[in-house]
């Protein structure tokens, strides 16, 4: 039994709640593209970028990516996959440590490595305008390439034509407008507000709010009013009985449950922990070192021992 | 209907028009042929040429172009012939008396002119030669002489190298241009500066924009209001970045044209032009270029070529044609080479004139990401030769050897090869500035190097005369100083100025 499955290990691994990731593991892993097509075309939009996010780590992707693409140039999933991919493979040169502990030599190969990705995605918008899984690619190689804040708007002006409430999207916008890239609490905030507001009821968008306090966690001081923010976020969206167990959302549970934890609402947090039973997601808990061992802590502190 | 016929050995194109009479006699000659060092030349020949109508009450005007000058007039029948007739008297006898007023007057003019898109794309595409000339001040005014004016009018004002036009009934009467035997002088071929394309250069100003050569044609001409519409939708009606947008498709000598698109920004906007501007670039690129908007497009093609022709507005083109050595094209001919412009048609030219761009950013933005390769903003070698450091910046090195001269800082050279030298700028103080075909420049302050003047003068000593061009002189507080011993955080010393001026090619005045 793998170390994650012993018991109080949560699970971290994505494809536990959602075995889609799994069979489209395995129809990429088999180079069946048209089963990979037909699992992704049969997706609802937001889910259809989750998915391809997910498995853009896939090992030796490139060379299948680029044949698909011969073949079609304009399959839109092909490039968006294609452009995601070498953007990991990218950013796994790059690593994710903070930039002052990056070496000149990775920082240009992380931007060669960018631009090969975007210079397929050009290509894969220009063809397929309306896929939202390929301006979600750009929005994450536009905030690598530091192509600024206004180009990042813009990309995601595209994207919210064909999807307002389009969460794999905006929470890349949301990372941009971090004080750690190109803006600030106050823009992060803004953007997480207007987000969740516009979002359907039980749609899992106000989560972004959670994301916005776990970035500027430091910063804020009004704990009272942040807590009853993010309590009125998750009744809207985790509490609330529209609330649906489909793709990412262990995630964003998880991300709430953390937002709570570390707001010292131990109620909050613990109603969620009972709600994700074993499940649990790596991020944001890797913000805080190993992901499995602090969400026990916090679940442990939380008095949620189920 | 157009009609063919000779005035005085210069062959004329007539054709009846709806509006006012209008007339232009046409020079095969522009800034295309001039070096360098005597850059403004035809400009000057122009002004002249023109200076005997004052402040007369009718329209003309004179127009100096990257490869055709003309003198045009709209008006009755007498002020035409009293105006041809008096630009080629002009051209003939030029008023040097009021040489040194209009060489004033054409440098007030360019003060307030200022730099376009179009002359920084030219620069940097084409290099300090032929039509990369656009790109640079009339740096060659200050030095002009009678001579010089005599000679080139001989060579490009004669009536073998002439066309007119008449938007009229007819010839009119007394019409008599009286202009020099000499020979037709074809437009020279187009250089090149750019080892790659696509390419970018960082353009430093709020605005965005490309150009690229392509074969000329109703497909191309289509496509460069295609690509306005598309830049115009995507720029300034979904996204709001900018508020000017516009295209312009000019045709050229040797059957190509040249596309130009320029969009503007608000400064804290840059970067969302460019984004926009690369992606409608890439869609036209990969072909997704819309079939009812050719046809809307080659419509309104129809219309304006149809109105052009009532009005005589086509002549001038045409007679562009007649002194490039292509055949004169009557409207039927166009149009009917108009109805072959289909959507395919116009994506071919759209791939080959993305394959050929040329992007000028805004600000200092990369476009490396976009798939342009950055142009070459210095040189690949310093020349063989003796290295003088400068006073009190050791690290910055200049190379002075029997090929050419080098500055080299940092990562950085420039180099201009005398064999390639585009022209030598001359101030009386001793400053010089080499600037090299490919439109790199490495410039000489002798205050900043030990044996300054002795320097300069071995420099000189090896540039051609001809490429010499004499500067006015400079104030004291222009003239840089050798550094003073340096504290730990200053600003940029006048050696460190020197080199970066010398590896960005940027106009300098």
């Amino acid at each position: 039994m793998l170390p994650a499955m012993l018991p109080r290990q949560s699970n971290l691994d994505p494809a536990a709640a959602y075995p889609k990731i799994t069979d489209l593991r395995a129809a990429l892993d088999a180079g069946d593209w048209p089963a990979c097509r037909e699992l992704l075309d049969a997706s609802e939009q937001a889910e259809r970028t989750y998915l391809i996010t997910a498995v853009s780590d896939e090992k030796g992707l490139e060379d299948f990516l680029r044949g698909v693409l011969r073949g079609d140039p304009g399959d839109g999933t092909a490039g968006a996959l294609l452009g995601r991919h070498l953007t990991e493979a990218a950013w796994d040169i790059r690593t994710r440590v903070r930039a002052e502990h990056v070496s000149r030599e990775q920082f240009v190969a992380f931007r060669a490595g960018l631009a090969e990705a975007e210079r397929v995605l050009v290509d894969a918008a220009a063809r397929s305008p309306h896929d939202p899984a390929v301006w979600t690619a750009r929005l994450v190689t536009a905030r690598g390439l530091r192509l600024g804040l206004p180009e990042i708007r813009r990309r995601y002006g595209r994207l919210a034509e064909i999807d307002p409430h389009h969460l794999p999207g905006q929470q890349q916008v949301l990372q941009s407008l971090c004080t750690k890239w190109y803006g600030d609490a106050a823009l992060t905030y803004e953007f997480a507000k207007e987000a969740a507001a516009a979002a359907p009821a039980g749609a899992p968008n106000p989560v972004l709010l959670a994301e916005a306090y776990l970035e500027h966690s430091d910063e804020v001081t009004d704990l009272d009013r942040v807590r009853a923010e993010l309590r009125e976020a998750a009744m809207r969206s985790v509490w609330h009985p529209d609330f649906r167990r489909t793709h990412g959302w262990v995630r964003t549970m998880s991300t709430f449950a953390m937002a709570f934890s570390l707001l010292n609402d131990q109620e909050a947090a613990s109603s969620l922990f009972r709600a994700l039973g074993k499940l649990g997601s790596r991020w944001p808990w890797e913000y805080l070192g190993d992901p499995a061992a602090t969400i026990e802590k916090f679940r442990a502190r939380a008095g949620g021992d189920t | 209907m157009i009609t063919h016929t000779e005035v005085d050995g210069i062959p004329a194109l007539v054709a009846p028009t709806t509006g006012p009479m209008h007339a232009g006699l046409v020079f095969r000659v522009g800034l295309a042929d001039e070096p360098l060092a005597r850059r403004g030349i035809t400009h000057l020949i122009e002004h002249l040429a023109l200076f005997s109508f004052g402040v007369a009450d009718y329209h003309y005007n004179g127009s100096t172009g990257v490869e055709h000058t003309f003198f045009h007039m709209q008006g009755a029948e007498a002020d035409i012939v009293a105006f041809l007739n008096g630009v080629c008297a002009g051209l003939h006898d030029l008023p040097m008396h009021r040489l040194a007023t209009e060489k004033e007057i054409l440098r007030t003019e360019e003060n307030g002119r200022g730099e376009s898109a179009a002359d920084a794309l030219a620069l940097w595409r084409h290099g300090a030669r032929d039509h990369g000339m656009p790109g640079y001040p009339e740096w060659g005014l200050t030095g002009l002489t009678p001579d010089d004016l005599r000679a080139w009018t001989a060579r490009y004002f004669n009536r073998r190298n002439a066309a007119l036009w008449i938007a009229g009934p007819g010839v009119p009467a007394g019409l008599q241009l009286d202009l020099p035997e000499g020979t037709r002088r074809p437009a020279p071929t187009p250089s090149s500066a750019l080892p790659v394309r696509p390419a970018y250069f960082a353009g430093g100003s709020n605005v965005v924009a490309w150009d690229a050569v392509v074969d000329r044609g109703p497909s191309t001409a289509v496509f460069a209001d295609v690509l306005k519409r598309s830049l115009f939708r995507s720029l300034r009606q979904e996204s709001g970045l900018s508020y000017h947008v516009h295209t312009e498709y000019h045709p050229r000598a040797g059957g190509r044209a040249l596309l130009t698109a320029v969009a503007d920004a608000l400064p804290e906007k840059q970067g969302a032009v460019l984004g926009g501007f690369v992606d409608v670039l890439a869609a036209a690129r990969l072909g997704q270029i819309d079939e009812a908007e050719v046809a809307t497009v080659a419509g309104q093609h129809r219309e304006e070529l149809t109105r052009a022709e009532e009005t005589g507005v086509r002549l001038p083109g045409q007679v562009f044609d007649l002194l490039d050595g292509r055949p004169v094209r009557n409207l039927d001919e166009v149009l009917a080479e108009l109805d072959t412009v289909t959507r395919d048609s116009v994506a071919a030219v759209a791939a080959a004139a993305c394959a050929d761009g040329l992007l000028m950013t805004a600000g200092r933005s990369e476009a490396d990401w976009a798939g342009y390769t950055a142009a070459p903003t210095g040189s690949e070698r310093t020349v063989d030769g003796t290295a003088y450091p400068a006073l009190g910046e050791p690290g910055i090195r200049l190379v002075a050897g029997e090929t050419g001269v080098s500055l080299a800082g940092g990562d950085s050279v420039a180099t201009v090869l005398f064999a390639e030298c585009s022209a030598v700028l001359q101030w009386p103080d001793g400053a010089r500035r080499f600037v090299g075909h490919d439109a790199v420049h490495v410039h000489v302050e002798p205050t900043l190097f030990p044996s300054g003047p002795a320097l300069v003068a071995a420099l000189d000593a090896r540039t051609h005369p001809d490429l010499r061009v004499p500067m006015p002189a400079r104030g004291p507080d222009r003239i840089p100083r050798p550094p003073a011993p340096k504290p730990a955080e200053r600003p940029p010393s006048a050696a460190e100025r020197m080199v970066t001026g010398a590896i960005r090619r940027i106009r300098g005045r």
